[in-house]
């Protein structure tokens, strides 16, 4: 009796985890191998590896992985470097931190792809404040393409995009620099430690296994959110800022070509189990683990 | 007992009313707050005309309707009016889930005061209309007299040569002021079609693509010349504009930047609420070298889902809609052109001086042939997307005009056009 509770108890779980992920990855599969757009989406036909090897032949799939890691590094990268550093700032009280931690902490709360048209607004190159400010303070003589000029196009992206996940990142960095226990630091402190050297054996050792989870969640989280460059530049210009993501949004969006887009789904899928992979590989080694 | 009774005369009672009660489910694509609000107003109108009959409007995000649209007819789920675009007919029609009109046309007394080609239109796919037009859009020439006039430019471009002249002359870029307002993504091939056909004087009435002869334009030295000459127009508008859609174009129109502006007449409703009357006008699209210019008349209207089930119903409702005077209620306040020609004769408003670009196109049948896209194409809804990308390359400088005009011709000859 108690052995079957234990498993009528699993049934909602598998469930949840069977309806959520498993079916749509399989249904993804099977749509991936299949010709199926809006003219016969009652009337699917296998196509077999057609779909994936027209993503991978077309000449612009190498431009399109340069630039998914381009945004995903940069990205990562100065949203944990600024996360850290905010939360170093908050982690000791000061007055109206509750006040300052709720501005720095808003941009998480919003929507990608409404802070997407906000900033493509902001970076206008015609009407945009940003121009006009760095006009007015006499640093530049005429407006920056901000979106439209191909230099400038992947870093106003990016630039977004970091100001809007540094707070993920200071809010679980913050979480866990707090966790550290004070005798540590007055240890530290007794042996003559300055900053740095507190900062480099005592506090980033100490929150190691919440930066390696925290980094390899945002690396699968950056490259799964189309949201702010759609709403932007839709990957462009010229395809200046397109990305994996971006590009199965524009096949939906355009061409309504659902076999094709979900080839592209599981070529991204197939990436994204690397960092599945080392993580998993870093939780066996017991890296994520204080 | 008696409870018994109370109680069953009461289930009685609500059976009766439930039934009474029928509601159609109706979705719509080209969703704003302005158009939903004209949209809601109609559909009180006609509940109130219609006791016992409630119409549930859905309107999800332009973005995403159509895909909506797409899932909601293949699953079969509740839905009896569908709105419809010119672009998306084919591929709705395709699915098999959208009911011919074509036996309620031939009994409606609508259909004989239907604008010329509105029906041809509606029967891109095989022939059969899968939906009613309830308005029409054709592009045509939006300016500024009172910037233009700044610079001695009056009367507007009535060439294509003129109006590329007169952009450089406004392009001004120290002061921010610029000629063209060009529009650089979210749909922009209708902009450059209608500057590179321009230069051409035999287009199929039949296919935008294809010259009389059958052949691809893209394949003939005018279309070079043409993309050439869309090349400098990109050179008066603000460099900005590759990644303009929709909403920048309309800001920098009523902003004044640009002066110059090439859109549908739902733009009117938008500028209408935005800037004064009298400070913009329109004009006939430019001709080109051509000594033509070769508009597309492009059309919305409402289908009914083939599984409806309540199919006259349905069809009650988009005769009310385009009756003259909702067809005209919507048409004002939306800014588009009326599918009903009773419109034109009971509403003055229509042959006002901000009609003046359309009119003037439509009563001139020898500078401007109307043609059409190859709408039914499978390819059509790729080519969007191929067009964008490799337009902007050209524009960037990142490809050569002669390479963007290959890529056009193999993409269309793969598709089927232009094989004589």
């Amino acid at each position: 009796m108690r052995k079957r509770l234990w498993v009528l108890m699993l049934v909602p779980t598998f469930a949840l985890i069977f309806f959520v992920n498993l079916y749509p990855l399989v249904r993804g599969g099977v749509i991936s191998f299949q010709r199926l757009t809006v003219f016969n989406l009652n009337n699917p036909r296998f196509v077999g590896w057609s779909n994936y090897r027209a993503i991978i032949t077309d000449p612009g799939f190498p431009r399109l992985l340069w630039n998914t890691f381009v945004w995903i590094a940069c990205s990562v990268a100065f949203q944990f470097l600024f996360g850290l550093i905010l939360a170093l700032l908050l982690a000791k009280p000061f007055p109206g931190r509750g006040l300052y931690m709720g501005l720095v902490f808003y941009p998480w709360a919003l929507s990608g792809f409404a802070i997407g048209l906000l900033w493509s607004w902001l970076l206008n190159g015609q009407f945009g404040i940003v121009n006009d400010i760095l006009m007015r303070l006499g640093l530049i003589k005429v407006p920056i393409g901000f979106l439209s000029d191909e230099r400038f196009a992947m870093f106003s992206v990016i630039l977004v995009n970091v100001w809007y996940g540094i707070p993920f990142f200071a809010i679980m960095l913050l979480a866990a620099i707090q966790s550290i226990p004070s005798e540590l630091y007055e240890a530290a402190q007794i042996d003559g430690a300055g900053v740095f050297r507190k900062l480099f054996y005592v506090t980033l050792p100490y929150i190691r296994p919440t930066i390696y989870s925290t980094i390899l969640l945002r690396i699968i989280w950056v490259m799964n959110f189309p949201d702010i460059i759609y709403g932007m530049t839709r990957g462009g210009p010229a395809g200046a800022t397109n990305i994996l993501s971006v590009h199965m949004i524009n096949i939906v969006y355009y061409r309504n070509n659902f076999g094709l887009a979900s080839a592209l789904g599981m070529i991204m899928t197939a990436i994204l189990m690397v960092f599945a992979i080392i993580y998993l590989v870093l939780l066996e080694r017991g890296e994520f683990e204080l | 007992m008696k409870k018994l009774a109370i109680v069953l005369l009461a289930l009685l009672f609500c059976v009766v009313g439930l039934s009474e009660q029928v509601t159609l489910r109706m979705i719509q694509v080209f969703t704003s707050p302005l158009r939903t609000k004209v949209l809601e107003d109609i559909i009180s109108k006609f509940e109130a005309q219609n006791p016992g009959v409630k119409i549930e409007l859905i309107s999800p995000p332009y973005e995403t309707a159509y895909q909506k649209i797409y899932l909601m007819v293949s699953a079969e789920e509740p839905l009896d009016i569908v709105e419809v675009g010119d672009w998306s007919l084919s591929a709705l029609a395709s699915m098999g889930k959208l009911l011919s009109l074509e036996p309620y046309l031939a009994k409606s007394e609508l259909t004989k005061y239907l604008v010329p080609g509105v029906l041809e239109a509606a029967r891109t796919y095989k022939g059969t209309a899968y939906l009613l037009p309830n308005a029409i859009y054709v592009k045509t020439l939006f300016y500024r007299p009172d910037v233009i006039s700044k610079y001695g430019i009056t009367p507007p471009a009535r060439t294509m040569d003129e109006l590329l002249e007169h952009c450089r002359q406004l392009t001004k870029p120290e002061i921010g002021q610029f000629g063209f307002d060009f529009r650089g993504k979210g749909y922009p091939t209708a902009f450059i079609d209608i500057v590179m056909t321009s230069f051409f004087d035999d287009i199929d009435p039949n296919c935008m693509y294809l010259k009389k002869d059958g052949k691809l334009i893209f394949e003939d030295p005018r279309a070079l010349e043409g993309l050439k000459f869309y090349i400098e127009l990109f050179k008066t508008a603000p460099k900005d504009s590759i990644n303009w859609g929709f909403d920048e174009q309309v800001n920098a129109f009523a902003s004044g930047v640009t002066p110059y502006l090439f859109q549908d007449p739902d733009t009117v409703g938008l500028l209408n609420e935005i800037m004064k009357e009298g400070t913009y006008k329109t004009a006939p699209l430019p001709i080109g070298r051509g000594g033509k210019a070769y508009p597309t008349i492009g059309f919305a209207g409402w289908g009914i889902t083939s599984y409806s089930k309540h199919k006259d119903l349905a069809w009650r409702f988009l005769e009310f809609f385009n009756s003259p005077e909702i067809n005209a209620y919507w048409c004002k306040d939306y800014g588009a052109l009326p599918v009903d020609m009773r419109v034109y004769e009971i509403d003055p408003y229509f042959k006002s001086e901000t009609f003046y670009g359309w009119t003037a196109m439509f009563e001139d049948e020898a500078h401007y042939q109307f043609t059409k896209y190859p709408l039914d194409n499978e390819a059509w809804s790729e080519w969007n997307e191929l067009h964008e990308t490799t337009m902007q390359q050209v524009l960037l400088g990142k490809m050569k005009p002669e390479e963007a005009l290959k890529i056009w011709a193999d993409f269309w000859k793969k598709a089927g056009l232009g094989k004589k």
